[in-house]
């Protein structure tokens, strides 16, 4: 199917391509929903069983289906608006920050044989639609009118500002290793070694960068529920809140799949399993070790967030940058 | 910069119950706390005078539903102090028992709720939960209940240790100290956990007498009064207690004094077990109890896992004429505006999370 | 120890020189011809407590406030007020501290009437 698929999109006649654009979208939809849903109860079993729990049981076999009845019971409640908040901002700003998750999951081929997104700068791509990520969430926090909300989104856009220069230096220096940003090449620079190898502290600089970017434990300052309540989204009623999760799964779907790209050559694997599926486990047991890390960690606090960031990612990225460039000398 | 005033509560993850803080921030720093409280406000005190004598336990166990037999036990002792009544020593032996597998199970409710505070998933909050619910299963062995005992009678107890409660107990004990170590583990060698709790809601020496906190932040701070040692009752002076106090005052001298007091209390129940003589633990039973209250005003306190609860009773024969209760968190949280003044507002949480307050031992 | 309101304050300043410098409580006790104020003091090195008994008419009642001297007598300070309606002089008189109602009278003082338990609307 992916092969016909690959056929129609590089069939050259307009018509066929539109319908592969379409088919490849509904398929990476589907990749979606069904990762998110999955990982969602992957890990609530998993940090059920670190904490001596069952976990979810009772809806469908091992509680499967629990995950099916909370969105349904989400999406069954009522959309409440507080007074002072802006209402227009408030309904559009979860969309626009789901849509644009999902289109950045689609500039990432997940098969080598589709064109899609496979044009040059397609990795830097990826990061530019990332960086409208902290508007978004500003947007939201300050819109809803409440004051929770307002410091959380404060701090989620401190976080993402002083975090994404590391990454963004990690990632020039794996596209120097990998001469280009296109994320073909990117992989194809792999086949010998992985480039988790040849720069540990990139990988160490960008996992970190990842989680602050992702807003996962410690840095998850966005939720932080004992002190702002629910963050920015403690005035999002119950159907965006359900949207929120899936942003929430989807963006670790995201950065849990740049990791493996960047650092552990994404499809690229022993011939036994399809390329897709590699690249999937890859990231799923990427994502799983994020949650292990969830389940452990305290919050860290907001100044020591920014301390690390400037002071200690910083100039290791640099000196990341650095043994790359002598590595390529 | 302009201050921005929060409003906290009365209904946050938090807050431990129905506290409201309002607090003034200038940036993400502290500038003022105002706590308000009675949002459980019962009149525990002004009910009481309408009650006889030991129809009064169930109101005072749900003063401090963590630990519910520590504030029972006062009342109860307080009556025999009022009434002239003697308690057997087994009864001595079984209540100090008894009441440090209380103070066990308390204080890992604790260190459960206090990474919870500072943003853990839950994880040693069910840790704690569980060991905590091992030794309820305990003391429901011991009583017949698992949470609210009403187990205290005049003299003694209502029923004498069942057998094989030794046993079980000892068992428990050993199972307790090498979780600890897995605490040790997860929460201490986590750095994050030391950054966040060292050095913060720091309270010196001299403020603590000023501000009068009692229990484990008295302790952290340098001030080592524990009624248990200084003001011995029962047992304690024959079961070579150790206080245990820290010097520097901050939110981690207050995580480890309670880690030792788990400790100390383990080391405790040992001994009294070990030492326990032979007898009867029975009170008198309710029915023929004739009250008879022969000092007129009593004076009574105890360490109880938060830290010093007095009461202050007026006996009229039949009943309480006047009962007032010293609450340690009702005092510890007054001093929360001075602790917590000039810290970031993620720290209010950490700092308040040590204090650990009980809201309707602070409300009565 | 029995002492006159008006002497409480320097009472307490000496006391606390004393090294009685730990404020454990200050309650009240309404004996319907007389309301006792009591002021719990410890002195921790020798391990003894002080009790000062504050005698006052019922239809006079005002304390001194200690505040100066232990910060700890805030909370307690203004538990008094609200529960015996006894008025402390020379600081801030301050919201009620535990009850959330308007209704009259002071709640622990003997003369209390107990009302309505639920008000009817």
């Amino acid at each position: 199917m992916i092969y016909s698929l690959a056929y129609l999109l590089n069939s050259g006649n307009i018509y066929y391509e539109a319908a592969g654009v379409v088919a490849y979208a509904i398929l990476v939809s589907i990749l979606i929903f069904a990762f998110s849903y999955l990982f969602g109860w992957v890990e609530r079993k998993l940090i059920a069983k670190m904490q001596y729990r069952h976990g979810p049981t009772y809806v469908g076999k091992y509680g499967i289906l629990q995950n099916m009845a909370d969105l349904v019971k989400l999406l069954a409640k009522e959309i409440i608006i507080p007074e002072n908040a802006n209402r227009f901002i408030l309904l559009a700003a979860p969309i626009l920050l789901v849509a644009m998750n999902i289109f950045l999951i689609f500039l990432i081929p997940f098969v080598p044989a589709l064109q899609l997104g496979s044009f040059g700068l397609g990795l830097l791509a990826v990061f530019v639609v990332l960086g409208f990520t902290p508007i978004l969430i500003f947007l939201t926090g300050f819109s809803s009118g409440n004051k929770f909300a307002d410091i959380s989104a404060q701090r989620s856009v401190l976080t993402l500002i002083s975090y994404e220069i590391p990454m963004i230096i990690v990632i020039a220096t794996a596209a120097a290793l990998a001469h280009g940003y296109s994320i073909y090449s990117m992989v194809s620079a792999q086949s010998g070694i992985d480039f988790a190898f040849l720069m540990p502290i990139g990988l160490f600089i960008f996992f970190i960068a990842m989680l602050a970017e992702l807003e996962r434990p410690p840095f998850d300052l966005r939720e932080a529920d004992s002190e702002l309540i629910a963050g920015w989204l403690t005035d999002i009623s119950a159907p965006y809140y359900a949207l929120f999760l899936l942003l929430d799964y989807s963006r670790m779907f995201l950065g849990s799949l740049l990791i493996s790209i960047i650092f552990f050559g994404g499809w690229l694997g022993p011939a036994f399993l399809p390329p897709i599926v590699w690249l999937v486990a890859k990231a799923f047991t990427i994502a799983i070790f994020i949650t292990i890390l969830r389940a452990t960690t305290m919050r860290m606090r907001i100044d020591k967030i920014l301390r690390i960031g400037w002071i200690w990612l910083m100039p290791l990225a640099l000196i990341n940058l650095i043994i790359a460039y002598m590595l390529l000398l | 910069m302009s201050i921005t005033r929060v409003n906290i509560g009365p209904i946050h993850p938090s807050t431990h119950g129905v506290l409201r803080l309002v607090v003034d921030l200038e940036g993400d720093t502290i500038e003022n706390i105002e706590p308000h409280i009675g949002f459980l406000h019962r009149g525990v005190e002004k009910l009481v005078e309408t009650r006889m004598y030991m129809q009064c336990p169930p109101y005072m166990e749900k003063i401090d539903y963590v630990a519910p037999m520590s504030v029972d036990e006062l009342y109860v002792a307080a009556v025999e102090k009022a009434m002239g009544v003697e308690v057997s020593e087994k009864a001595q032996y079984v209540r100090v028992v008894l009441l440090e597998l209380q103070r066990i199970a308390s204080h890992l409710f604790w260190v459960g709720s206090i990474c919870n505070d500072l943003g853990q998933l839950f994880t040693t909050f069910m840790w704690g939960f569980r060991d905590r619910d091992m030794v309820l299963h305990l003391l429901e062995i011991a009583t017949g209940q698992r949470m609210f005992y009403v187990n205290m009678r005049l003299g003694g107890l209502s029923r004498d240790l069942p057998e094989g409660f030794g046993e079980k107990t000892l068992e428990l004990m050993d199972y307790l100290e090498k979780r600890l170590k897995e605490y040790e583990n997860l929460i201490e060698k986590n750095p994050i956990f030391v950054d966040r709790m060292k050095g913060i809601g720091r309270l010196s020496r001299g403020d603590a007498k000023e501000f009068g906190v009692t229990g484990h932040v008295m302790r952290a701070s340098g001030l080592d009064y524990d009624v248990r040692s200084e003001r011995p009752y029962y047992v304690y002076r024959k079961l070579n207690f150790r206080k245990q106090y820290h010097l520097s005052g901050d939110n981690l001298a207050r995580y480890e004094v309670r880690i030792m007091e788990i400790k100390e209390s383990i080391r405790l129940v040992r001994e009294a077990l070990a030492g326990m003589p032979e007898g009867s633990a029975a009170g008198m039973p309710i029915k023929l109890i004739t009250p008879n209250a022969k000092n007129r005003i009593v004076m009574e306190s105890r360490e109880n896992p938060r830290g010093e609860e007095m009461i202050y009773l007026v006996a009229d024969p039949q009943k309480p004429y006047r009962l007032s209760i010293r609450s340690p968190t009702f005092i510890n949280l007054a001093a929360l505006n001075h602790m917590a003044r000039g810290s970031r507002l993620a720290d209010l949480f950490s700092i308040m999370g040590t204090l650990d307050l009980v809201l309707a031992d602070v409300d009565r | 120890m029995k002492v006159e309101r008006q002497a409480l304050t320097e009472k307490v300043s000496v006391l606390k020189s004393e090294g009685f410098d730990y404020l454990v409580k200050i309650t009240a006790v309404d004996y319907v011809s007389h309301v006792d104020a009591i002021y719990i003091m410890r002195n921790m090195d020798k391990n003894v407590d002080e009790v000062l008994e504050v005698e006052m008419d019922p239809s006079d009642l005002w304390l001194p406030t200690i505040i100066k001297h232990h910060a700890s007598a805030d909370w307690y300070e203004r538990e008094l007020s609200e529960m015996f309606g006894i008025e402390i002089k020379g600081r801030h008189a301050r919201r009620l501290l535990l009850e959330k109602w308007d209704g009259k009278g002071s709640p622990m003082r003997k003369n209390f009437v107990w009302g309505e338990p639920y008000p009817k609307s």
